[in-house]
């Protein structure tokens, strides 16, 4: 039968890995966690429990292209995007934030968070600059590695998510069927 | 000591002029390379530049290769301080003629740590 | 609940006797914040009931995990850099004209903490010795064992990797292995880490040439800081050298020792017939 054909086509070396194959939430929350005891202070936490996003949200986000192709993106309330923003700047936040301020800093932390990414990945991969804004949407639900967490009280997540939509499934049976 | 702090990201750009001017430098910053490469231009040659790799117009590693080929440019300390941290990347930025490399996420402290390696603690913070 | 006055001098007494380290009255709040993950982790509301637990129970596991969150494992690379300088600068140069070409140089690392001391000191040497794996021995040993493990697995986070580790020094000895770095197998070669108690016997190990004791005589008392000097004395050669913290010193602790300047910071020789 052909079916065997197109099972060595999709494990071969045109199969692209998805990322859970590559990266676990674990090291995503590693690595967010890292980015904000050092860029939003010391005693920050990030509690790894998912809770629901306020109406009323903001994304930022880098792509990477390479071996892996995707977005990591934050996404969180636009009032926590501010209050993250303020952490950030600390003593040198000015008096009125903004929406260039939030954004620019809550991008920042996505550049952050998203280079220590791609570096657990496998390389080289480029990174572009950050984006504020909507989402890119998720294209491949088997392509998403995804950490909800609670910071401050305010609910946050870490989408780490493939650019591309899946790859055709291989449904030999059916296409070698003869029709009736 | 002088420093020029070169980043996209102005929230960046405020955080390590911060970290600079409480340890006594004096600060000019820029959004990109090509501000950069004006900056040193107009006569403002820093002991120090800290440089980001991605951002608009003229990125890290192409502001690090130009300064590189400007012999009147050569005592300037250059610094990456990006989210770039790939191991090739770091030895890409090395060979380009970067004399260390700070990956982001950082603290004051690394901060520090980086300065005194390059000998560029001003003496009395050393202390 | 909050620990109790007799609870924290408990706690206190057990760290003293098992690792010598002094905890000063006033240190009730790194008690409560250290033990707290322990008690949660064994299903007890407070470090008050974990206390009354093991007093009631002793058992050395519980011991070894109440001792080992009380040390302060602090450390970067270079760590103030010039006791590495005189390494390479003073140090290694004197022991290589005095040693046969087959006797291999023997350092100690004596509070290695996650490793980042020893691991200078192997890179250091790597980057001037031609076969500095079969020339050089460094022994990494502390009392914390997750300490000792995370020296033996050689892996290090992003955040420590930045302090201090210069970035030629990264790329050279250093891979990416997930969102952490880890340390070329050629120096983890070159380390030999195991547990080991300043405050207790020490095995029987060296005789050293060199012996890194840093920032860690600190936390001990007048008389365990000397019987630990005269011990590590008794692991040296006779023309070996001692490298303590930038706050630590010998004089005024321990008169057998004779205090010789490198550069910007000094080390320590033993004093013949003392
Ligand atoms: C502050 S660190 C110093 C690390 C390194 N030597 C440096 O200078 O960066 C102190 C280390 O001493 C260890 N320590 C404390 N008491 C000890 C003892 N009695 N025996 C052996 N090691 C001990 C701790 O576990 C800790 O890792
Ligand atoms: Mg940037």
């Amino acid at each position: 039968m052909t079916s065997t054909d197109t099972g060595q086509r999709r494990r071969g070396s045109d199969a692209r890995p998805v990322i859970t194959e590559l990266i676990d939430e674990m090291t995503i929350l590693a690595i967010a966690e890292e980015a904000w005891v050092s860029l939003v202070g010391e005693d920050e936490v990030l509690v790894p429990i998912p809770s629901e996003l306020p109406g009323d949200i903001l994304s930022s986000w880098v792509d990477v292209v390479g071996p892996w192709t995707g977005s990591v993106v934050l996404t969180t309330g636009r009032a926590t995007a501010e209050e993250l923003s303020r952490a950030l700047l600390r003593e040198s936040a000015p008096e009125l934030l903004d929406d260039e301020d939030v954004a620019d800093a809550f991008g920042e932390i996505a550049n952050v968070v998203g280079g220590s990414i791609k570096a657990a990945l496998p390389g080289p991969s480029g990174l572009s600059l950050p984006q504020v804004g909507n989402a890119p949407l998720v294209r491949n639900a088997g392509d998403l590695c995804r950490v909800d967490v609670v910071w401050r009280g305010e609910p946050l997540t870490i989408s780490v998510q493939g650019a591309l939509p899946p790859l055709p499934v291989p449904t030999p049976s059916r296409e070698n069927e003869v029709p009736l | 000591m002088r420093a020029l702090v070169i980043d996209d990201s102005r929230a960046m750009r405020r955080i390590v002029t911060g970290i600079l001017t409480n340890l006594g430098y004096e600060v000019r910053d820029a959004g990109h390379g090509g501000e950069g490469l004006d900056v040193l231009n107009e006569g403002w040659v820093p002991d120090l530049a800290t440089i980001d790799w991605n951002m608009p117009v003229m990125d890290g590693l192409q502001f690090v290769s130009a300064v590189r080929s400007n012999p009147a440019w050569r005592r300037m300390t250059m610094m990456m301080v990006t989210s770039e941290s790939e191991h090739t990347q770091i030895v890409r930025a090395l060979a380009a003629g970067a004399h260390e490399y700070m990956i982001k996420p950082f603290t004051a402290d690394a901060f520090r740590d980086k300065l005194a390696l390059l000998g560029l603690l001003p003496q009395e913070v050393a202390l | 609940m909050s620990l109790t006055a007799t609870s924290f001098d408990w706690v206190r007494e057990l760290v003293r006797k098992e690792s010598a380290i002094v905890l000063q009255p006033g240190k009730e709040y790194l008690v409560e914040a250290r033990l707290l993950p322990i008690a949660r982790q064994m299903g007890l509301p407070d470090v008050g009931k974990l206390v009354e637990t093991v007093r009631v129970r002793p058992s050395a596991e519980d011991t070894r995990r109440i001792v080992e969150a009380l040390t302060t494992n602090e450390t970067s690379w270079f760590r103030d850099g010039d006791p590495f300088t005189a390494l390479t600068s003073t140090v290694l140069p004197s022991l290589l004209s005095s040693r046969g070409a087959n006797e291999r140089l023997q350092i100690w690392s004596a509070a290695c903490s996650s490793g980042q001391e020893p691991y200078t000191i192997a890179m250091l040497l790597d980057d001037v010795l031609p076969n500095a794996a079969s020339r050089v021995s460094i022994t990494a040993t502390d009392l914390s064992r997750e300490m000792v493990q995370r020296t033996r697995a050689g892996k290090f986070s992003q955040l420590e990797v930045n302090r201090g580790l210069p970035a030629p020094m990264l790329v050279r000895h250093f891979q990416r292995a997930g969102n952490e770095w880890e340390v070329s197998s050629n120096l983890r070669r070159m380390v030999n880490a195991t547990e080991c108690n300043l405050a207790a016997p020490l095995p029987r190990m060296g005789p050293f040439d060199v012996v890194y004791l840093r920032n860690v005589l600190i936390y001990f008392d007048l008389p365990t800081k000397q019987s630990i000097l005269r011990r590590v004395r008794d692991l040296m050669r006779p023309d070996g050298w001692l490298f303590l913290g930038a706050a630590e010193t010998t004089l005024g602790v321990d008169d057998s020792w004779e205090r010789v300047v490198i550069g910007r910071s000094s080390a320590y020789r033993p004093l013949k017939g003392k």
